[in-house]
């Protein structure tokens, strides 16, 4: 113990503060290098924006994902959240140009309101937030069942720009992404709401004794997760050019993954968007690596699980409760 | 202080008041939950009471039961197992990548128990020694186990389930499903071992209050490891089952069941913060999960409501606890 603590003190302050950043840029840079030796076309502009593209609905997601989980949180709704967005919008703009404004706003707003109900339910009920928001997630699943068992509607042409739009050769999508990424960043950084989300996260006993308003936290985070998820939504159809019933199962846990290997402890307190962007790189980038290393589809998981493995047992810093 | 560390051991609890009828409430109370839910499925549609479903409701009842055991043990020590639906569908594969006869039902049973250790091992070894939450650990195993199995099957596992299997998947005795006398052998012994040994106490101990446990000189490393392991084999001989039952693989068996056993866990009182759980309560909850997604099934409700309804269940059932803990001051 005593020599982890020794060498931990050698490190230099801006090192040891972003320990998580360091890390997910050492593997981003580990991963790159590997690419530059297996194809030289891995390191050209065009394939950095490929992946950047590539990475759009999972750094969505995990941004907002990242705010419940800081707060000491966790929100397992966001799979579903996602699949009935992305249904409602194809299916209710149902290639009606006129109504493409009036649908998304709504969309978003239900997002948020979502949100506030997981944030309302989990002060309400005081039960854990994974309890609240897994059984949040089964009953919109179920809701967006009850709206379409297959994709629905459809959208029209210009919509997808929001997925294959290019503005000034950078993709539209990515770019909002990491726009809204860096505000959320500052707002964690300079907002006193923000800070506080560091707070409870870090210790929720404490947080009570200093008067934080626990409700009000809450709802943010939650509410901020709703309006990534729907952003995801909206994304996904502009994607596919249609809304699916099943189209965000796989980001409910999917999301997790990037939020940790940008150093965000799971336990809350810690960490921060910025990480959380460059994890989401990060994978886009090991698929991408894998794809012309001509591995099988198949072991990208593999190698998505060993990275996972990887990060989360390098950079330990969980207290420990003994 | 000495009073929060007895109170929130079952070792202290049962000393302190044998067989009070309160003690006796508080731990097997939520069992009379089913006779209620099944005089309701009488009620609502008399075909529930048949003989016929009834037998065909313990067919479906056991592998859940199964896996929500060891997820309850996994939730004792305060963690949590996501990776045994993705064990499930493995043992599932290994079942299908045999010859397809009796004779390699043994083969089949090792080889499967044997990735199951190593899966447990890998999880509890993550937990305690690297101190990775439990939630991210399994999580990783969960993705690395799908990978692997995706890349070994290209997909789509093709073979057949040994005849021994789908007989103890999905045939009866008597009108009693042999999955179900399995569940009850294995039940029987988690029991005693929760409740009655040595071993079931420190794992109480070492959720209830790791401090506690490390004052009594425990070695809650080994019981936590010890309590993934066995997850892990309960999820590989559920998966062989529910392999038996369906009688045909594909990668997805057992699809659902993390959250489900974690759902049955909630509701039979297994707590999250870890500490207070038995076998009795993780059975509870599996049978109230199967009873109604049977009992909406034969009312004709649209499936979709069936996880509106589920939804509801497990956050009204921790609701209800949660404030039963805070009313009881713990």
């Amino acid at each position: 113990m005593s020599a982890a603590v020794g060498a931990r003190r050698q490190l230099p302050p801006w090192l040891r503060n972003n320990a998580g950043l360091a890390g997910v840029l050492a593997l981003i840079g580990a991963v790159s290098v590997a690419g530059a030796v297996a194809s030289d076309r891995f390191l050209s502009f065009n394939n950095f924006l490929n992946v950047f593209e590539q990475t759009t609905d999972l750094a969505l997601v995990s941004i907002g994902q990242t705010l419940t989980i800081l707060s000491g949180g966790i929100d397992l709704s966001v799979g579903s959240l996602i699949s009935l967005t992305s249904c409602l919008t194809s299916g209710l703009i149902n290639n009606n140009p006129d109504r493409v404004m009036g649908v998304v706003i709504a969309v978003l707003a239900l997002g948020i309101l979502v949100g506030f109900i997981n944030a309302g339910l989990v002060v309400a009920l005081r039960v854990h937030p994974l309890i609240v928001t897994l059984g949040m997630g089964a009953a919109l699943q179920g809701v967006t069942l009850l709206y379409t068992l297959g994709p629905v509607g459809r959208v029209p042409r210009g919509f997808n720009f929001l997925a294959y739009g290019r503005v000034d050769g950078l993709p539209f999508g990515a770019v909002i992404a990491v726009l809204l990424c860096v505000l959320i960043a500052l707002l964690l950084r300079y907002l006193p709401l923000g800070r506080q989300i560091y707070a409870l996260g870090d210790d929720a006993s404490s947080a009570r004794l200093v008067g934080l308003r626990r409700t009000r936290i809450l709802m943010l985070v939650y509410g901020a997760s709703g309006f990534c998820c729907a952003a995801t939504g909206l994304y996904l159809v502009a994607r596919f050019g249609v809304g699916q019933p099943y189209t965000g199962v796989n980001y409910t846990l999917a999301s997790i993954t990037p939020v940790v290997l940008g150093g965000t402890l799971l336990s809350g307190g810690k960490g921060g968007v910025i990480g959380t962007l460059l994890g989401a790189f990060l994978i886009a980038l090991l698929n991408n690596l894998l794809n012309f290393m001509d591995v099988s589809k198949h072991y990208q998981l593999v190698a998505q699980a060993v990275i996972i493995i990887l990060a989360v047992s390098v950079y330990v810093e969980r207290r420990r409760t003994v | 202080m000495s009073e929060r560390v007895t109170a929130s051991t079952e070792l202290g609890r049962a000393v302190a008041r044998p067989w009070s009828l309160r003690a006796g409430f508080d731990r097997f109370g939520m069992i009379l939950i089913l006779p209620l839910l099944l005089g309701l499925g009488a009620i609502l549609s008399p075909a529930f009471v048949s003989a016929g479903n009834l037998s065909n409701l313990l067919l479906q009842f056991a592998p859940l039961a199964i896996v929500a055991m060891g997820q309850a043990l996994v939730m004792i020590v305060r963690g949590l197992d996501l990776s045994v639906a993705s064990m499930m569908a493995t043992a599932a594969v290994i079942a299908t990548s045999f010859s397809g006869s009796d004779r390699d039902v043994t083969a089949i049973f090792a080889v499967a128990l044997l990735i199951g250790v190593a899966i447990g091992l890998l999880n509890g070894l993550l937990v305690t020694k690297r101190q990775v939450s439990p939630f991210l650990a399994t999580l990783a195993t969960m993705i690395l186990l799908q990978g692997f199995r995706f890349a070994y099957t290209q997909g789509a596992p093709s073979g057949n389930v040994p005849p021994m299997l789908r007989v103890l998947g999905a045939e009866k005795f008597h009108g009693v499903p042999y999955n179900a006398l399995m569940l009850l052998l294995l039940a029987g012994a988690l029991a005693i071992v929760l409740h009655r040994s040595a071993f079931g106490r420190r794992i109480l101990i070492v959720g209830g209050n790791p401090v506690t446990a490390r004052l009594f000189g425990i070695r809650s490393d080994l019981i936590m490891i010890a309590c993934y392991v066995i997850s892990s084999c309960l999820a590989v001989v559920a998966g062989l089952i529910l392999s038996g039952y369906v009688g045909l693989v594909d990668n997805w068996v057992g699809q659902g069941y993390e959250l489900d056993s974690i759902v049955a866990c909630v509701v039979g009182q297994v707590s999250l913060q870890g500490g207070r759980g038995s076998i009795l309560g993780a059975l509870t909850g599996a049978a109230v999960i199967v009873i109604i997604s049977n009992e909406v099934l034969l009312l004709g409700v649209p499936i979709q409501v069936q996880l509106i309804i589920k939804g509801t269940v497990i956050v009204v059932a921790a609701a209800l606890y949660a404030r039963r803990d805070i009313t009881s001051g713990q």
